[in-house]
């Protein structure tokens, strides 16, 4: 009798956990399908932005191979490199102003420290392109508006409020017990050491967050990168270049093209999520005992 | 080791925005003798500017700068479609090209932030002597003229030949019983023309913006009615996201809609079997309507700001002459509309520039510009796609058109 219930459980669950599958991967099929839509329209080899049917017909590399080489039009691997340069310095400089920013609100105790920290948050509130034409006049008073200053520009612009977004990273900051800073007090460190020695090294996972979002934003911004850059050709960005491909007069012989260079610019983010990935597991472990 | 690497990278991050202003390009003027220094920026689409299609204006531009050895000029080049230079130029004139070519719906744009300077004199004679006056018309608010047109921009019919004659392409609904017509239904662009046709009217003659929009009354209703029957009807299909050239293209469409932008790659697909026309009429209640397109035209601007203005204007008539025109038609297949290169036998033969000129002279209207038209586009869309949807009927057209037409006339968000 015992042995019947154990397996009538045990068939139960795998009832239970068959159905579970069979609809997680019915959602997780519905979910990849535009990026394989994408994917396959890349090695399309039909011209033109509409299709009848889900499967391409004939398949070629061409659309990367006119990608990378018809430079005439729109010049892609310029406009790769130059988000590429300013979304890694941005990347660096912002990740930096969040956890500098972060650390000192979570561990130093100052007179602005609340007034500061409300008033980022009522800061946060207003979406960052309410203030793009003030950004845009601010930048050509400075003489950021023309040639290669427009690359510095950019990274200012995406880099430049970055410390407002502290409170993911502060909340991390606050969970690591202020027992293990004193210690390093007693030891001998300074707030700078402590900062590189003690608090990152344990907070790998938002130090991982921080960089992945804040590389991704500049990576594909649109607005910001559309009304700073006008009519400096040489200076635009992959999401100008990708929204040029689909403008009435290039849209049938450029779609393709398009969906290759949606394809090759997820490279980057993909390369800089796998390489940081495994920081994710680390974190905590062995930080403070008991 | 590592750690060093991190600083060293850090600090180099934060000496960089200062040392990046070293890496702006000066720029190298030579002297040459007493002529006089001029730097003149233009903006142009990409199109015109690549070595694929023969560098038009930089050819252009280098011309001019022979025909005029008293002047050293020194030329930028920007890159701008023609749809928002205006308002491009408009937001920050000082920062903007001398000389630039745009599409005059932005030309309200331009005026309001007075970016645009106006055309007198001597060049305002040039440019009137080889260009039609309902050209002109839509350069100009008031008695005052903003550009030099190059092109007119409108939209005509694509068939094919084989499927139909050139008979049958003078009535849609002729069309329909011989082939499958695909048409931009939903797009606010395309589906006036029915009712233009029908004498419904925008701000009446188009620049009166008191007088209101009309598409209101049995003639709109009318026109609804037919759009129904004309959506339901088996040979018709709607053409959105390039369904139609997809559909030229794989033998399921023989007619679409569309304008010179796609010419080139119709003229692939359809090869010698392609005609090219202005647009049909269709029957309504037994009448023969002519439909009619919204039209405007591209021009060449001069920016008021501009330092150099004589240099400037002198530029933008040079751009829009015939001998520039005659160059964008060879490299860019850019129909011209300077009356002199129209009289060009060779020219003249060309089905795509009677096919554009006709629908230019004949079955279209000057698009308005009028800030108010502003609200024009989305109601029409919308009646578009409810008739699409099924959920515009013959039960419920009459009132269906009437709040597209107060919702036209409002100043509201529709």
């Amino acid at each position: 009798m015992a042995g019947q219930k154990i397996h009538s459980a045990k068939r139960k669950r795998f009832i239970t956990n068959s159905v579970v599958h069979v609809i997680l991967g019915i959602l997780a099929l519905i979910w990849v399908f535009p990026v394989i839509w994408v994917v396959l329209t890349s090695f399309r080899a039909e011209q033109g932005s509409y299709v009848s049917t889900f499967f391409p017909r004939s398949y070629t590399l061409d659309n990367y191979i006119r990608l990378l080489t018809d430079t005439t039009i729109l010049n892609f691997p310029q406009m790769f490199l130059n988000t590429l340069f300013i979304a890694v310095f941005s990347c660096i400089l912002s990740t930096f102003y969040v956890l500098a920013a972060s650390y000192c609100l979570s561990r130093l105790r100052f007179k602005m420290r609340k007034p500061y920290m409300n008033m980022a948050m009522i800061l946060g509130l207003f979406p960052g392109f309410m203030s793009m034409v003030a950004v845009y006049f601010i930048l050509k008073a400075l003489g950021l508006s023309e040639g290669n200053l427009i690359k510095l520009a950019l990274i200012l612009v995406y880099s430049g409020g970055a410390a407002l977004g502290f409170q993911i990273a502060k909340g991390f900051f606050d969970t690591i017990p202020m027992a293990v800073d004193e210690a390093a007090i007693l030891d001998g460190c300074t707030r700078w050491q402590i900062f590189t020695k003690i608090t990152l090294p344990l907070s790998k996972p938002i130090v991982v967050y921080t960089t992945l979002t804040s590389f991704m934003g500049p990576w594909v911004d649109f607005i910001f990168a559309k009304v700073i850059c006008r009519a400096n050709s040489d200076q635009y960005t992959i999401a100008i270049g990708l929204w040029n491909m689909l403008q009435k007069e290039y849209i049938d012989s450029w779609y393709t093209c398009f969906a290759a260079g949606a394809v090759l610019i997820s490279i980057p983010i993909a390369a800089l999520f796998l390489y940081m990935q495994r920081y994710y597991v680390d974190g905590l472990s062995g930080a403070v005992k008991g | 080791m590592k750690k060093r690497a991190v600083a060293v990278l850090l600090a180099g991050v934060m000496t960089l925005g200062l040392s990046a202003s070293c890496l702006t390009g000066c720029g190298n003027d030579s002297d040459s003798g007493n002529a006089e220094k001029v730097r003149l920026m233009v903006w142009s689409p990409t199109a015109d500017q690549s070595k694929d299609n023969g560098e038009w204006l930089q050819t252009c531009c280098e011309a001019f700068a022979d025909q005029h050895p008293e002047w050293d000029i020194t030329f930028v080049y920007g890159v701008m479609d023609e749809a928002s230079a205006s308002s491009q130029v408009g937001q920050d004139p000082d920062a903007s090209a001398d000389v630039f070519l745009y599409s005059n719906d932005g030309i309200a744009w331009l005026t309001d932030s007075k970016a645009a300077a106006k055309f007198g004199g001597k060049y305002r004679e040039e440019i009137e002597a080889t260009n039609s006056p309902e050209l002109l018309e839509s350069l100009m608010l008031g008695d005052d003229l903003y550009g030099v047109p190059y092109t007119t921009n409108t939209w005509y019919m694509f068939y094919d030949k084989s499927v139909f004659s050139e008979e049958d392409v003078k009535n849609l609904d002729t069309m329909l019983e011989k082939g499958v017509v695909s048409f931009p239904f939903t797009n606010s662009w395309y589906l006036p023309a029915f009712y233009v046709g029908n004498g419904c009217t925008l701000f009446g003659d188009g620049t009166d913006e008191s007088a209101g929009v009309d598409f209101a009354g049995q003639k709109a209703v009318d026109v609804t009615d037919y759009l129904i029957d004309l959506e339901s009807n088996p040979n018709f299909r709607i053409d959105q996201d390039g369904s139609g050239i997809a559909g030229l293209r794989d033998g399921s469409i023989n007619a679409m809609f569309t304008g010179s932008w796609d010419a080139n790659a119709i003229k692939e697909i359809l090869g010698d079997n392609m005609g090219v026309t202005s647009l049909p009429t269709f029957t309504l209640n037994g009448k023969e309507i002519q439909m009619k397109a919204y039209a405007g035209s591209k021009a060449v601007g001069v920016n008021s700001h501009s330092d150099y203005m004589e240099q400037a204007v002198a530029l933008a008539v040079y751009l829009g002459s015939a001998e520039a025109q005659r160059l964008h038609y060879e490299l860019l297949n850019v129909i011209p509309c300077n009356t002199e290169l129209l009289a060009d036998p060779e020219i003249a033969a060309d089905d795509l520039v009677i096919a554009q000129n006709d629908t230019f002279n004949y079955t279209s209207i000057l698009q308005p510009f009028v800030s108010q038209m502003n609200n024009c586009w989305t109601p029409v869309e919308n009646l578009g796609k409810g008739i699409r949807n099924g959920s515009v009927t013959h039960d419920n057209a009459a009132e269906q058109t009437e709040a597209m037409n107060e919702a036209m006339n409002s100043d509201g968000i529709s």
